[in-house]
C-alpha cells in the first residue's frame, strides 16, 4: 500500500526564479551541467541523483505522490495469487536504435532485473504482451518494475546504454563526460531541450546546471544564480557493531542535531529522528526528541564504558565533520569516541541514499544497507514498528535534501517537476 | 707474613691510596667545572626562551590585529549585531588561520559561543566563557593557555582581540603552538635537550646521566600550565670521570705491579744478607764454628754480620779453650784414675817385695815359703795390672759396629737373662725385673754385640744403684720411625750434676768402678747414631734412654 505523500511538497524547496513561469517554454538549445561527484556507470538512472535524465524508461513509474503509474506499459493484471502478471506495451514505441520496442526485445533487460528478486521468474513474450511468472507470489511487482534497475534497455558495442527515453547517448566517455541529445522518434513529446552536455567532478559553478554538495565550506554563488533542493533524498546515520544498546540509546539522546544541520549541512537537511523522512512515512515526528544530556547520563552510569572508535568514508569532507562532531558531544557525556577515517570501528558513519518514494520499499532497501532485516508490512503501524526496531541499532542523525545552482537563461516546466527530482525534459533555455 | 710481603703490601697499599685520592681530587674539581658550564648553558637558554616567548608573543598579537581589523571580522561582528545566522561562518576561522599562519583562532561571539574554530571546527556551538571575563584585551599581551582539541590538548601563545559592533562583540582568540617545534627551534648547545611536560602529573623521562632543570610555564591566572624541561646530558662528564677512573686504575695498577717489583727487589736486598746469616747460623748450630757470614753493606745489616762473625770468633776461642781445658781435665781425670788403679796394686806389690827382703834377712828358713806366697801375690797384682791396663786399651780401642737387623725385644730379654743367676743369688737383696716391651718394637739396624754390652753395662749400673733391692724394669717402644729402650732403677738417684758428668771417661760414682761403663755405653749409641738420655731423681731412681733410628 502507498502512503499519500503529499506532506513532502511542503518540505521541499523550490527556489527558481519567478521568470519562469511568466515565459513561454522554447525549444531548442544546449544545456550544461557540472556534476560534483565523478559518475563511473554509463546509466543515470543508477546515479540516485534529483536530477533526472531520463535515457530509459520502466514499465511502470511511482509518481510524486508514490502512485504507481504507466510507463512502457500501458496495462497490466495479475492472477489472485500475485504470481502471474501480463503487461501490455505501449505500441509505437522505439529504441534510440531505431528497433521497435516489443516483449522480445524488452524481456532480456527485465529478466536481469528481476533475477536478483525472485530465482524463478520467467518471462513469456507475445508481440506487445509480456507474461512474467514466478513460483513465488510478487505483490510488490510493479514497485519492483519501477525501479530505475528495471529499466527497458539495450546495449550494443558503440552504445551501452540504448534506451527509449526521450534523450539518446551521442557521446560518453564514464567518470568524465557524457553527452545527451533530444530523441526525435520519442513516443512522448519531445524534450524543448536539442542536447545536454554533462560533465562531472566539476565544482566551477559556470555551467547552466550544477550541485552544492552538502558540507560546512560556505559557498559563494555567482550573482542571479537561483538554487533548488529536493526532498531528502539520503539519510546520514550511526550504525553500531557490538555496541550496548542502552550505550546507543544514550548516544540518541546525547547527539544534538541542529548544530549538524544548521552548520555542517549547512541547512540542506533536517534532523532526522527515524530512518525514513517525514514526508515518506507522515509518522516521523513521533520519534522526534531533544538531547538529553542528564537522561544519557543516567542511562549509562551503570555501564563500564571503553573507548569507541567511530569510522567515516576517508573522502567524505561532512560525514567527517560529523564524525568529529558526535565526538564531542558524546565527551561531554563521558563517552570516548575517536573518529577514524579506517573502516571496521565499533560505530560507522554512514550515508544511506534514499531511492524510492514507497516507504515499505524504502525502509526495507535501508535495512539491507545496514545488514538488517525487518519484517515486511504494507501497514504503517507495523512499518512503524519495524522502524522502531531498526533504531536499536542504528542512530539517524540527518536527511539530506540535494541541492542544485540553476543559471538564470534556465527555465523549467514546473508542471512536470516534483519535490524528489528534476527532470531534465522539463528544461528549456533561454535563446 | 713475610717480609717481602710487607713491603708489597705497604708500597701497594700506598700506591693505591695516593692514585685515588688523586683521582677523587681531579673527578670533584671536573665535575664543578661541568656543572658550572651546565649552569651558564641553562641560563642562556632560559633567556633565549624568554626572548624568542615574547617575540612570538609580539608576532601573534600583530597578526591577531590584522584580522581583528579584516573585513571579515567586520561582517561577522555586524551579523552579531543584527543577532543574524553566523553558521555559514562556520570555516572562517580555519580559513584566516591558514591565511595567518596560525595554530588556533577560535572567532567567539557575544554571548561566549564559538563560531567557528580553527583547531577545533566540531566545538562551534560550545562556550568560552573564559573571553567574556572582564579583561581589557587590547592590552592584555600574549600569554600561555591551554587549548582543548579533539585528540587532546595542546598549549598555545595566544592573544585575544575583540571587535565592537552595536550591542555585538566578537571575540578573536588565536596564536601559535608552544610544542615540541617551538622548543626546538631554539639554538640549543650540543648535549642539551629541551622538552615541555604539559600535564601535571606526568613524569618525565630523564637520562640517567643527565642534569634537568625544570621552568615552570604559568598561564594568565598563574596558573601551572606545562614544565620547561631543560636536560643536560652528562654523558661527556660521565665519559671522562670513566677515562679518570680508568686512568686511575690504570695507574694504581701500575703502581701495585711496581710495589710487586719493589718489594720483590727491597726484600732481596734486604733479605739477602739476612738469608746468609741465617745460614751462617746454622751452620754454626750444626757445629761449623768457623762459619763466616759475608758482610756485604755497611749498613746494620752489615753491622750484624760484623757482629755475627765477631761472636762465632769468639765461640771458636771459647771452645779451643774449653777443648784445651777438658783435655787438661781429662788427662789429670785419667791421671788421677791411672794413679788411684795402679796405686791399688802397687801398694801389695811393695808390701810383698818389702816382706819378701824382711823374711830373707830375718828368717831365711821360713824364706822359701814367704817367697813362695810373695810371688804368688806379685803375679796376682801383676794380673790385676795387666787387667787394668787391658780395660783402657779396650775402651781405646772400640771397634766399629757391624749392623745388622736386630730384633730389640729378643735382645732385651737376652740381657736379662743374663742376670737371671745374679739377681736371684741367695743372700742378695731382691731385685724385681721387670718387662715392658712393646709389640711394635720391631728391628733395628745394630751390632748386636755391641748393643749387647751397653745394655749390659746399664743393667750393671742399675743393680749397683740398688745395694738394698727395689725393681728393675726393661722397657722398649717404637715412635716416628724411632726405636726407645728404656732401663730404669728405683735406687737413690743422681743430682743434676752427677747426671751432667755421667757419661765422662773414668769418671764414676762408685767405689770399684774404673768409670768406663756408661761411657763405653754413650760411645756404642754414638756409634749407632742414636743417642741416649739419662733421667733421675734424688730417692726416686734413674732412667736411661736410648733412642735408635728404627
Amino acid at each position: 500500500m502507498r502512503r499519500p505523500v503529499w506532506a513532502w511538497l511542503a518540505l521541499s524547496s523550490v527556489a527558481i526564479s519567478d521568470a519562469t513561469a511568466a515565459t513561454r517554454p522554447h525549444y531548442g538549445g544546449s544545456l550544461t551541467v557540472e556534476l560534483s561527484n565523478a559518475q563511473t556507470s554509463p546509466d543515470p538512472a543508477e546515479w540516485n541523483t534529483a536530477l533526472s535524465m531520463p535515457i530509459t524508461e520502466t514499465l511502470v513509474r511511482l509518481n510524486a505522490r508514490g502512485g504507481i503509474e504507466s510507463g512502457l506499459s500501458v496495462a497490466w493484471q495479475h492472477d489472485a495469487d500475485w504470481k502471474r502478471w501480463r503487461f501490455s506495451l505501449r505500441p509505437k514505441v522505439t529504441f534510440h536504435d531505431g528497433d521497435p520496442l516489443n516483449g522480445a526485445s524488452a524481456a532480456p533487460a527485465l529478466l536481469a532485473a528481476l533475477k536478483k528478486k525472485y530465482s524463478d521468474v520467467s518471462i513469456q513474450t507475445g508481440g506487445q504482451a509480456i507474461v512474467i511468472q514466478s513460483s513465488a507470489a510478487m505483490p510488490d511487482l510493479l514497485s519492483d518494475l519501477a525501479e530505475a534497475s528495471a529499466a527497458v534497455v539495450r546495449h550494443s558495442e558503440t552504445n551501452p546504454l540504448i534506451g527509449t527515453g526521450p534523450f539518446r547517448v551521442t557521446a560518453s566517455e564514464p567518470g568524465h563526460r557524457l553527452t545527451l541529445a533530444a530523441f526525435d522518434d520519442y513516443w512522448g513529446a519531445r524534450p524543448y531541450l536539442d542536447s545536454i552536455a554533462i560533465e562531472f567532478g566539476s565544482v566551477r559553478t559556470r555551467a547552466d546546471v550544477f550541485d552544492i554538495p552538502v558540507g560546512p565550506a560556505r559557498r559563494i554563488l555567482p550573482e542571479g544564480i537561483a538554487t533548488w533542493s529536493s526532498a531528502p533524498r539520503s539519510l546520514v546515520a550511526i550504525t553500531a557493531a557490538n555496541v550496548h544498546p542502552v550505550l546507543m540509546q544514550a548516544l540518541a539522546l546525547i547527539i544534538d542535531r541542529a548544530p549538524i544541520v544548521n552548520v555542517l549541512a549547512q541547512r540542506k537537511g533536517e534532523a532526522a529522528f527515524s530512518l525514513l523522512p517525514q514526508w515518506l512515512t507522515g509518522y516521523a515526528f513521533l520519534f522526534q526528541s531533544t538531547p538529553d544530556l542528564v537522561r544519557a547520563k543516567q542511562l549509562i552510569s551503570q555501564l563500564r564504558l571503553a573507548p569507541m572508535s567511530l569510522s567515516y568514508p576517508a573522502n567524505d569532507v561532512f560525514l567527517r565533520t560529523v564524525a568529529e562532531r558526535v565526538a564531542l558531544n558524546a565527551r561531554d557525556a563521558g563517552i570516548a569516541i575517536q573518529p577514524t577515517p579506517n573502516a571496521g570501528g565499533n560505530l560507522r558513519l554512514i550515508e544511506i541514499p534514499l531511492q524510492s518514494t514507497d516507504g515499505a520499499t524504502e525502509l526495507e532497501r535501508i535495512a539491507g544497507a545496514l545488514g538488517m532485516s525487518h519484517a515486511d508490512s504494507g501497514k504503517s503501524e507495523s512499518l512503524y514498528e519495524a522502524e522502531r526496531s531498526l533504531l536499536d541499532r542504528v542512530i539517524p542523525l540527518v536527511h539530506l535534501r540535494e541541492t542544485y545552482g540553476i543559471s538564470p537563461r534556465v527555465h523549467i516546466e514546473s508542471s512536470k517537476s516534483d519535490a524528489f527530482a528534476l527532470h531534465l525534459e522539463d528544461f528549456w533555455v533561454q535563446p | 707474613m713475610s717480609f717481602r710481603a710487607k713491603v708489597f703490601l705497604s708500597i701497594a697499599a700506598t700506591a693505591v691510596v695516593a692514585v685515588w685520592i688523586v683521582a677523587e681530587v681531579v673527578s670533584t674539581l671536573v665535575t664543578q667545572s661541568f656543572e658550572r658550564r651546565d649552569a651558564q648553558r641553562t641560563a642562556a637558554l632560559v633567556n633565549q626562551f624568554q626572548r624568542e616567548f615574547d617575540r612570538r608573543g609580539v608576532e601573534v598579537a600583530r597578526r591577531i590585529e590584522v584580522v581583528a581589523d579584516s573585513d571579515a571580522m567586520q561582517r561577522l561582528a555586524l551579523n552579531l549585531a543584527g543577532h543574524a545566522d553566523t553558521s555559514s561562518y562556520f570555516t572562517l576561522a580555519q580559513t584566516v588561520a591558514q591565511e595567518q599562519s596560525l595554530d588556533f583562532l577560535e572567532l567567539v561571539g557575544t554571548d561566549a559561543s564559538i563560531i567557528s574554530s580553527a583547531e577545533w571546527p566540531a566545538r562551534f556551538g560550545y562556550k568560552e566563557d573564559w573571553l567574556a571575563q572582564p579583561v581589557d584585551w587590547k592590552t592584555q599581551g600574549a600569554f600561555l593557555e591551554k587549548e582543548d582539541l579533539a585528540d587532546g590538548q595542546a598549549l598555545g601563545l595566544i592573544t585575544v582581540r575583540t571587535v565592537k559592533a552595536g550591542d555585538g562583540m566578537l571575540y578573536i582568540a588565536g596564536g601559535r603552538r608552544l610544542d615540541q617545534e617551538f622548543l626546538d627551534s631554539l639554538p640549543g648547545s650540543e648535549g642539551m635537550r629541551v622538552r615541555l611536560y604539559r600535564q601535571p602529573g606526568e613524569v618525565p623521562s630523564v637520562k640517567s646521566d643527565a642534569t634537568v632543570t625544570t621552568i615552570p610555564l604559568r598561564g594568565r591566572d598563574n596558573q601551572l600550565l606545562a614544565t620547561l624541561l631543560i636536560e643536560n646530558s652528562r654523558a661527556d662528564l660521565v665519559a671522562l670521570k670513566r677515562y679518570i677512573q680508568e686512568t686511575a686504575a690504570i695507574v694504581g695498577g701500575a703502581g701495585v705491579l711496581l710495589g710487586l717489583l719493589l718489594s720483590f727487589w727491597t726484600a732481596s736486598r734486604v733479605t739477602r744478607p739476612l738469608r746468609l746469616l741465617a745460614s751462617s747460623v746454622r751452620e754454626v748450630a750444626v757445629g761449623k764454628w768457623d762459619t763466616r757470614a759475608t758482610v756485604s753493606s755497611s749498613d746494620e745489616i752489615g753491622q750484624l754480620a760484623r757482629d755475627f762473625n765477631g761472636m762465632t770468633e769468639q765461640l771458636v776461642e771459647q771452645r779451643d779453650r774449653m777443648i784445651q781445658a777438658e783435655r787438661v781435665a781429662a788427662w789429670r781425670e785419667l791421671a788421677r784414675r791411672l794413679a788411684h788403679e795402679l796405686k791399688n796394686p802397687l801398694f801389695p806389690l811393695q808390701i810383698t817385695i818389702e816382706n819378701l827382703q824382711r823374711a830373707r834377712d830375718a828368717s831365711p828358713q821360713q824364706f822359701d815359703e814367704v817367697f813362695r806366697e810373695s810371688t804368688t801375690t806379685l803375679l796376682a797384682e801383676l794380673g790385676h795390672l795387666k787387667t787394668i791396663i787391658g780395660r783402657f786399651s779396650d775402651f781405646a780401642k772400640m771397634p766399629a759396629p757391624q749392623l745388622e737387623a736386630v730384633n730389640i725385644n729378643q735382645l732385651a730379654r737376652e740381657v736379662l737373662q743374663l742376670f737371671e743367676a745374679q739377681l736371684q743369688a741367695p743372700g742378695r737383696p731382691p731385685v724385681k725385673a721387670i718387662l715392658q716391651l712393646a709389640a711394635n718394637a720391631g728391628e733395628v739396624q745394630a751390632d748386636p754385640d755391641q748393643l749387647r754390652r751397653a745394655l749390659h753395662n746399664l743393667v750393671l749400673n742399675a743393680l749397683d744403684a740398688m745395694p738394698h733391692g727395689g725393681e728393675l724394669v726393661f722397657r722398649t717402644s717404637r715412635h716416628d720411625n724411632k726405636v726407645a729402650i728404656e732401663i730404669s732403677d728405683d735406687g737413690e738417684g743422681l743430682t743434676p750434676e752427677e747426671c751432667d758428668r755421667l757419661f765422662t771417661p773414668y769418671y764414676t760414682t762408685k767405689q770399684h768402678g774404673t768409670g768406663l761403663g756408661l761411657a763405653i755405653v754413650q760411645s756404642v749409641v754414638s756409634d749407632h747414631k742414636g743417642t741416649i738420655t739419662v733421667h733421675s731423681e734424688l730417692g726416686k731412681g734413674t732412667t736411661f734412654r736410648i733412642e735408635l733410628k728404627a
